[in-house]
């Protein structure tokens, strides 16, 4: 126990060597503890919890500015120094942002009595401080070509001010949840596809063959991220209305377009392809089941949003985690089984959610609820179980903070 | 022999694959045109269902002609009227075209016959046939044909025109068989002006045989148009309407444009 408190509580400790180590221990902690406490909700294991808005209202916030958020900050602050070439944040920085969000995360539980000012205050300045260190350096790139991570920051800043507006003016705050899911799928968009321009050609470069290489081509990039925020922005503005039906087969459509930039051949079926490739299958059919539910006259917004954040977010999550996690921590990629197999449970999870909110299931609905969110659970603690020591842990090189492995494809397993 | 039939297996592969991915990239022309939908939606809903009905309802009732069958014997006459005149102004159109670029006094000639055809509008054409050719299909398949001719004419006339005088000199000089001068150096260059005139006649014709028959004749799309307009059955209309930019819409993207792209595939190794 004394250990474990020393690994985490020193600021020498390996745990604070990169930003993304606390982050997606966090994430991955989250996504298996807010589920849980969600799941007992329903199942009336535990008392509805006294939370501003409501529980529902907690839940979703908890999986999008908890869950999502954490991954995003672990994300970027590797990713950006890495981009950009700048040194990563000072450890200490670094232990208040975690501060911040544990400080949100209780402040949200304890919301009712609280009321919803000092999650408010935690969050926002959470955000704040992840614009304020990676703004800059991406800013006074020569090229500026990762600005897409500012206006999308910027937006998820103003969306997450909106909710806390919303909820504390006493409106509802469901649109708002609603709109942010938009921008994390734009998020994903513009992070995938810095990701998997690295990842598919270094697939396609191990398969050798004279296979074209993998571009995300941006036309196709941009259509789809457009056609996401004209949906997000209609639903928002006119909420039900047939417009946001046929915008969602608008995203739907475009986003199946962009994966024709990921038809890459037998390559497709390696994990380091497959599971984005999925991701992006599971947003395409969520919007188009957002949309053919509003033009049909049966609403399945909640499904189809599931989708979204199940399959499309905490795939992407996964895969970015999984890779970012063991290459910036020395350990090389991760080719054991539990990887592919955490991402099947992710698929199947959202499809059971999906299966519990169509009209078609209404019966078995609460069973589909415990199945997806159990096996969400057992998801994330298979990510916990097998990337604590990279994450943890000291790096088996003798390189430095978030720098990269050797490119081995097989390092020591722990 | 067995390098001969993987060399044919690799082709008919990529072949597949290029065939996938652009019929995949049809997502892409969805995606617009269901933006398209959202903004005709948003209209229609603030305007009323009388005014313009909304896509849904078009859809709707577009099925519902469908299967009453009554869209398609109404169709196949409007589509053997198109066809006809455009066949007409293709073959003609092209092989005078053609002759016409080989020589510049031919062309110049010609030039101001092709501006004056062009800047006829096709209604007054119409006008003229039906007082030549009265109600019935004369009216329609003319005006088709004088509208698509010009448009042909002034693209075969270019492809000539333009044939590059040094790869004929090439040609000429490794001493080509004749018909691999036209196969590989002429045909290659004619057709990349011929085919965009082709795609534009293709959709003039469309266009202007439901015109044709709104005002002359008593079957075909043009005529259905006519009737739905008579009942201010907006619906029907904005049907029939969809109807006919949806099939114009299948013959470019599903045939005209990939063959298209086949002849001109030259172009990206030239």
């Amino acid at each position: 126990m004394n250990r474990l408190f020393d690994r985490i509580f020193q600021t020498g400790a390996p745990v604070w060597l990169c930003p993304f180590r606390p982050f997606f221990l966090l994430t991955a902690a989250h996504g298996v503890l807010a589920m849980a406490a969600w799941i007992a909700f329903l199942s009336g294991l535990l008392p509805l919890p006294d939370v501003a808005g409501g529980a529902v209202v907690w839940h979703a916030h908890e999986m999008l500015f908890g869950f999502a958020m954490a991954s995003i900050v672990g994300f970027l602050l590797t990713a950006v120094p890495e981009f950009t070439g700048l040194p990563s944040i000072p450890r200490r920085r670094l232990q208040v942002l975690v501060a911040l969000w544990l400080g949100g995360r209780l402040a949200f539980t304890f919301s009712g009595a609280l009321t919803a000012w000092p999650a408010a205050l935690c969050d926002l300045a959470l955000l704040l401080t992840l614009i304020a260190s990676v703004a800059g350096p991406i800013w006074h790139q020569p090229d500026r070509r990762h600005v897409a991570f500012i206006y999308n920051l910027l937006a998820l800043l103003a969306v997450h001010a909106g909710f806390y507006v919303a909820l504390l003016g006493g409106h509802d705050p469901m649109p708002w949840l609603r709109l942010s899911i938009g921008v994390l799928m734009a998020l994903i968009i513009v992070a995938l596809s810095r990701i998997s321009m690295r990842l598919v050609n270094d697939v396609l470069e191990a398969q050798g063959g004279e296979s074209a290489p993998y571009l995300a081509r941006p036309p196709r990039r941009n259509l789809a991220i457009f056609a996401i925020a004209a949906y997000s922005a209609g639903e928002f503005l006119l909420p039900g209305h047939a417009v946001a039906g046929w915008l969602a087969l608008a995203a739907a459509a475009a986003i199946a377009n962009l994966l024709n930039d990921w038809h890459v051949g037998r390559a497709l079926c390696q994990r380091w392809v497959l599971i984005p490739y999925l991701g992006y299958v599971c947003m395409a059919l969520g919007y188009a089941l957002i949309g053919l539910g509003r033009l049909s006259g049966m609403e399945m917004t909640s499904a189809g949003e599931h989708l979204l954040v199940v399959g499309a977010l905490g795939l992407a999550v996964l895969i970015v985690m999984a890779v970012a996690g063991r290459m910036h921590s020395g350990w090389g990629l991760d080719h054991r089984g539990w990887l592919p197999l955490g991402a099947l449970l992710f698929v199947l999870a959202a499809l059971a959610r999906v299966g519990a909110g169509t009209p078609y299931a209404a019966a078995a609905a609460t069973a589909g609820l415990q199945a997806a969110a159990m096996l969400w659970i057992v998801g994330w603690s298979l990510y916990l179980a097998y990337s604590l020591k990279p994450l943890s842990g000291p790096r088996p090189d003798d390189r430095g903070g978030c720098d990269e492995a050797a490119p081995v494809v097989e390092a020591a397993t722990p | 022999m067995s390098r001969a039939r993987l060399t044919l297996a690799r082709r008919l592969v990529d072949g597949l694959a290029a065939t996938g991915h652009y019929l995949w990239g049809g997502w892409g022309s969805l995606a617009s045109l269901c933006l398209f939908f959202a903004l005709w939606e948003f209209t229609a809903q603030r305007l009323g269902s009388l005014i313009l009905p909304t896509p849904g309802e078009a859809f709707a009732t577009l099925t519902g002609l469908f299967a009453s069958g009554e869209a398609w014997p109404e169709i196949a006459v409007t589509a053997r009227r198109a066809l006809l005149g455009y066949v007409l102004a293709l073959s003609l159109g092209s092989l005078l075209g053609l002759l016409a670029g080989l020589s510049v006094t031919a062309s110049v000639m010609a030039r101001p016959i092709v501006t004056l055809l062009v800047g006829t509008p096709p209604i007054a054409w119409l006008i003229l046939a039906l007082l030549w050719f009265g109600a019935g299909d004369g009216t329609p398949v003319f005006t088709v044909f004088i509208a698509c001719f010009p448009i042909i004419f002034v693209g075969a006339m270019q492809g000539t025109r333009t044939l590059d005088g040094q790869l004929q000199a090439v040609a000429q000089m490794f001493g080509l068989p004749g018909w691999m001068k036209l196969t590989d150096v002429y045909l290659p260059h004619v057709v990349s002006y011929l085919f965009p005139g082709w795609i534009t006649a293709l959709g003039t014709a469309w266009k202007v045989v439901v015109m044709a028959e709104l005002l002359a004749t008593s079957d075909g799309v043009g005529a259905a148009l006519a009737v739905t307009r008579s009942h201010l059955d907006t619906a029907a209309s904005m049907a029939w309407i969809v109807a006919l930019v949806g099939s114009l819409l299948a013959i470019e993207y599903l045939l005209l444009e990939p063959i298209k792209r086949k002849v001109e595939s030259w172009r990206n190794f030239a």
